[in-house]
């Protein structure tokens, strides 16, 4: 009965711990992490959690209303100092590429767009090449 | 030998209970940490307390709601608008936080929670310390009503708001505070709660503009403000239209913005697209946004916008 018991307790302590390292993305911090990362100036609007689920996602999208005469950045973290692979793309409400964190085969880690033409824009993450496909984001604005 | 047989039969059976129980609590041990996103006793409670505002939608695509919702813009973009444009500080056009006793219902608690959200937001950016406080007073009053009380420090909140110097830690941690009320009520299925939040909160801020607007004809970036708030108000409208059929309440608001919406019909928003280029200056991506809109909107448009919203407006606040 001990073993019964010991073999149990075993499975159940691997289970729990297994379910809770194996594909565990923490993108509530790492965007709780980029808020202070904003450049100065610019005021906190959202965080926005970026979970590729292991490679099970190709992207993330969260949208937003920009105005006009508004400056907004978007900066992206990762687990250590680069974005590991992940990439902001903004598109407008006609799906047109507005801006996109990647330049030249350059990962960046933030983009500032001063908008020039109120509406709905899609804030598109996207992996390329990640090892985590898991990160965070935060959105800020300033005039 | 009889008493040791039976002592070891006893012991058996003492072992097995023994055994069961501790399998059982492992079991049960087991199960509480595969459900860890159990719910706490204040979320329970609720859930236990909502009344009309209760959501009997069950055919409602929350997810749907949510896209849609996180659409909505902060209302300090407007506050910050209106300051850099030099705008004075008036406490008149905001709702008294005196008018709390008057909001009994969750229906009523949710809606003057955005407002107040919005009206503290506007006192901080002009770094009116006392409003302030009693904005915050007030607000903390209807989010208990609403059982998210727990979202408000008042103490830190209470003790950055006596020092200008910590403005952006004060707009930084009320902004955190609405965004995470907002996630909680729709990981709880109360979004219509949240809807309710945000729509009080848009309505308070355009209230605010188009009283600014009216009394600045000459201000143009002002009545484009109130001109582009029609994206919004269609957004806000959809929201709503997801209730209509099981909030009473949220039916009659929509009715109400259907008016606003007929206002809004005559202005014109033109879209132009013009691919935008880019460079990186100190490790971030400037864009230049070569794309344009125009807004069309007249004196007229706005003072008659004005009127409806704060015919809307009065509704809600008294």
């Amino acid at each position: 009965m001990k073993k019964i018991i010991l073999s149990v307790s075993l499975m159940m302590i691997v289970g729990i711990s297994s379910s809770e390292l194996i594909g565990q993305c923490n993108s509530d911090n790492l965007s709780n992490a980029c808020i202070p990362k904003l450049s100065g100036g610019f005021n906190f609007l959202k965080s926005y959690k970026i979970d590729g689920e292991n490679g099970g996602k190709d992207k993330v999208e969260y949208s937003y209303v920009f105005t006009k005469g508004t400056q907004y950045m978007i900066n992206i973290c990762a687990e250590g100092q680069a974005t590991d692979g992940i990439v902001v793309t903004l598109f407008d409400s006609g799906r047109n590429k507005v801006a996109t964190s990647k330049i030249n085969g350059q990962f960046i880690s933030a983009i500032a767009y001063p908008c020039n033409a109120t509406g709905i824009y899609y804030i598109q993450y996207t992996f390329d090449g990640s090892a985590s496909h898991c990160g965070g984001s935060a959105l800020g604005f300033k005039r | 030998m009889t008493f040791g047989k039976d002592r070891v039969i006893s012991n058996f059976v003492n072992d097995k209970k023994m055994a069961m129980r501790i399998l059982l609590v492992l079991l049960l041990a087991g199960i509480l940490a595969s459900c860890g996103s159990g719910k706490k006793p204040d979320e329970q409670a609720f859930l236990n307390t909502l009344d009309s505002a209760k959501n009997q939608g069950a055919t409602i695509d929350e997810a749907v709601i949510s896209s849609i919702l996180q659409q909505i813009p902060s209302p300090l973009e407007i506050s910050v608008l209106l300051k850099e444009s030099g705008t004075k500080y008036n406490s008149s056009i905001l709702n008294t936080p005196d008018n709390l006793p008057k909001y009994n219902n969750n229906y009523k608690k949710a809606l003057n929670l955005g407002i107040y959200g919005t009206d503290l937001g506007y006192t901080n950016i002009y770094e009116q310390n006392q409003d302030g406080i009693k904005y915050l007073t007030s607000i903390k009053s209807l989010a208990d009503g609403l059982n998210i009380g727990q979202f408000f420090d008042i103490e830190t909140i209470g003790r950055l708001a006596t020092n200008s110097k910590n403005l952006d830690s004060l707009l930084l941690i009320t902004t955190q505070n609405f965004n995470d009320i907002n996630s909680y009520l729709q990981a709880q299925s109360r979004a219509n709660l949240s809807v309710l939040l945000l729509t009080g909160g848009w309505i308070e801020a355009m209230q605010i503009t188009c009283q600014v607007a009216s009394k600045n004809p000459q201000n143009k970036e002002l009545q484009e403000k109130v001109g582009e708030q029609k994206i919004i108000l269609e957004n806000i409208m959809l929201l709503l239209s997801f209730y209509k059929d099981t909030d009473e309440n949220m039916a009659s608001l929509l009715k109400d913005l259907e008016e606003l919406k007929s206002a809004y019909d005559k202005i014109n928003i033109v879209y132009t697209y013009k691919e935008s280029t880019m460079e990186i200056v100190n490790g971030v991506a400037e864009i230049k946004d070569n794309s344009t809109t125009t807004i069309q909107i007249t004196e007229q448009d706005v003072n008659n916008i004005k009127t409806i919203t704060e015919s809307i407006r009065t509704k809600i606040t008294s």
